[in-house]
């Protein structure tokens, strides 16, 4: 009877088995480098605000982290008959703002048809809270690249980042750049 | 036997004429010294220059092109495999399967290291589940002990971080675990694998109820759905094996209910629906007895015991006395399977079993009653005095032993019989 282990446990199978497993394994990688791309290139763009954070909070080693001013959210913007639990897995609507910052429309728990003009971003539910809840988006981590010249751990601190994130159209995320916007302003 | 003891002792044997000096050097030479250990140092001086490679990369990992970063994760992964296969070719097995391994992890560092690199989010698990499809894959391929681990650690990790970060629970990557790895297991049933393998499923089911907010007694259902596995299974070494762990996570559960179950806040989070609870368990109980059946193994059927569900029973009294039956009954059917398979190690942790059980009921039961100082007065005799009448029922039963033990159930080694035969 041929079955799986002894097929695949055959010597003579090893070299092209091993072969076969490196090369899917090398490909997927270099997929995972292709969907980073896609998001860009495919993907919806949205810019997303954040809120000041608390200094000694912002850096860690080689990631900045933020705060968006969609990570809270009014209960009234859920929609769903069953109360909102910690850690549910949401669906968040946006739309374009007039200075081109997305802000949240509603809450879901499963995904809503988005209109021209709006994009759906996933998130979880960090906390509920009587009036509102409070999400985390994944994307609260920004890995700075090396001499990219913004001062993000200062600037962070004393005016709002834009964020430029992209949406590819299975659903992943990414932070595009992030900008500093206070700094040109002044 | 080691060469040491050989070397240490053989003057001796010449000197009693048990073997001739002729015999002695014959015997020597039978068991060479141990050729590998020169190959360590060659192992170890690589591992330090790796480690130096690693921390300058590492140190600059940020200020690297992206088109680098991806070609260094990439070579390593495919350097680390090539080498595995070159080291298994020429025959070094350990090394050869070590190289392989570390090909694995580099393959997920490289998924997570790509991911931070492009900023990238995965919303579920799949990302992941590639590692594991890929540790499976060549566990399949390589038949190695050491690739078996890593992928049982690998989807634990995978699990582990789906229901942390992603708040649920993977079912592919369980679903993977369970039938890669656990039809390897019923294929080829090497012991320490079985062990890592029921402890990886039991991590796993346990995060499944703690997704789940379920009650947390619903673990044992299929925890003993991992031991009804190892009735079915032909090889009794391997079964043990695997049935070990799920029967030390029933023991310890019905250990901490004798010990602090008996106040009713406790035993209400215990409490699944009855019918759905009993009958889902009572499922597996008769999967696990047929198994039983089929290998002739009804002797290990009082192992069942520590499922009893006693945490249905009031809070107080008539639960603390109910699992105390329960521990005692528990030690005494070690005791007696020891005694009738004249098994020491089994004897030992029958001793063990029973004596802790004694010290929970006289903790429970005495506690409130005896005066502090007399109480640590008789538990301490009752111990000792229970501890010497099973040393020396324990010393007579093997003094009894005819020379030749009965194999079949002693065939698991030694240092981890006593954890199998639990």
């Amino acid at each position: 009877m041929p079955d799986l282990l002894t097929w695949a446990s055959n010597p003579a199978r090893r070299r092209p088995l091993l072969r076969l497993l490196v090369a899917a394994q090398v490909l997927y990688v270099l997929g995972v480098a292709g969907a980073g791309y896609a998001t860009t290139a495919l993907g919806q763009h949205v810019v997303l605000a954040t809120t000041p954070v608390d200094p000694r909070d912002l850096l860690h080693g080689d990631f900045v982290r933020l705060r968006y001013v969609i990570s809270d959210a009014s209960l009234n913007q859920w929609h769903d008959a069953a109360a909102p639990r910690r850690r549910q897995g949401v669906f968040v609507l946006l739309a374009q703002g007039p200075d081109s910052l997305s802000t949240t429309v509603g809450v879901y728990p499963k995904a809503p048809t988005a209109a021209p003009g709006q994009a759906v971003l996933r998130a979880w539910i960090t906390d509920v809270y009587r009036h509102s809840l409070t999400l985390r988006f994944n994307l609260e981590r920004y890995y700075v690249p090396e001499g990219s010249g913004l001062r993000l751990e200062k600037a962070g601190r004393l005016h709002p980042l834009r964020v430029h994130v992209g949406i590819a159209p299975w659903g992943q995320a990414r932070i595009e750049r992030v900008e500093d916007v206070g700094a040109v302003r002044k | 036997m080691s060469r040491k003891f050989l070397e240490t002792e053989s003057p001796g044997w010449v000197a009693d004429g048990l073997i001739s000096e002729a015999q002695r050097q014959q015997l020597l030479a039978r068991y060479p010294t141990d050729a590998p250990t020169l190959g360590l140092l060659p192992l170890l001086g690589s591992v330090l220059v790796g480690l130096s490679a690693l921390s300058v990369v590492a140190a600059n990992w940020q200020a690297l092109p992206a088109a680098l970063r991806l070609a260094l994760l990439l070579g390593s992964l495919l350097g680390a495999y090539g080498a595995g296969a070159y080291f298994l070719r020429r025959g070094n097995a350990d090394l050869g399967h070590g190289l392989i391994g570390l090909g694995l992890i580099l393959f997920g560092a490289s998924i997570i290291l790509v991911s931070q690199l492009y900023q990238l989010v995965g919303y579920d698990v799949s990302g992941l589940l590639a590692w594991v499809v890929a540790g499976t894959a060549l566990s399949y391929v390589y038949g190695s002990r050491l690739l078996v681990l890593l992928t049982v650690l690998i989807g634990a990790a995978v699990q582990t971080y789906c229901v942390q970060v992603l708040g649920s629970f993977s079912y592919a990557t369980a679903a993977l675990v369970a039938a890669g790895l656990g039809y390897y297991w019923w294929r080829r049933p090497a012991v320490v694998s079985s062990t890592v393998l029921a402890v990886g499923l039991l991590w796993q089911a346990g995060l499944l109820v703690a997704v789940l907010h379920a009650k947390i007694t619903w673990f044992f259902v299929p925890a003993m759905a991992i031991y009804a596995a190892g009735d079915w299974q032909a090889n009794r070494a391997g079964a043990r094996a695997l049935q070990a762990p799920p029967l030390v996570a029933a023991y310890l559960f019905m250990f901490g209910l004798a010990t602090f179950g008996e106040t009713d806040t406790y035993a209400n989070v215990l409490r699944p629906p009855l019918l759905p609870y009993l009958a889902s368990l009572a499922a597996v109980f008769a999967l696990s007895v047929a198994g039983k059946r089929a290998h002739g193994r009804m002797n290990t059927l009082l192992d069942w015991l520590l499922l009893l569900p006693g945490f249905y029973l009031p809070g107080g009294l008539p639960l603390a006395v109910a699992t105390l039956v329960v521990l005692y009954a528990h030690a005494g059917s070690v005791l007696a399977r020891a005694h009738r398979n004249q098994d020491s190690d089994q004897l030992t942790l029958g001793a063990v079993l029973f004596v802790a059980a004694t010290a929970v009921a006289y903790f429970k039961l005495t506690w409130a009653f005896l005066d502090k100082s007399l109480f640590f007065l008789l538990g301490g005799v009752l111990l000792l005095g229970l501890s010497w009448y099973l040393r020396r029922r324990n010393a007579q039963t093997l003094a009894a032993a005819p020379p030749a033990l009965p194999t079949e159930a002693t065939d698991a080694p030694d240092a981890e019989a006593s954890i199998h035969n639990l």
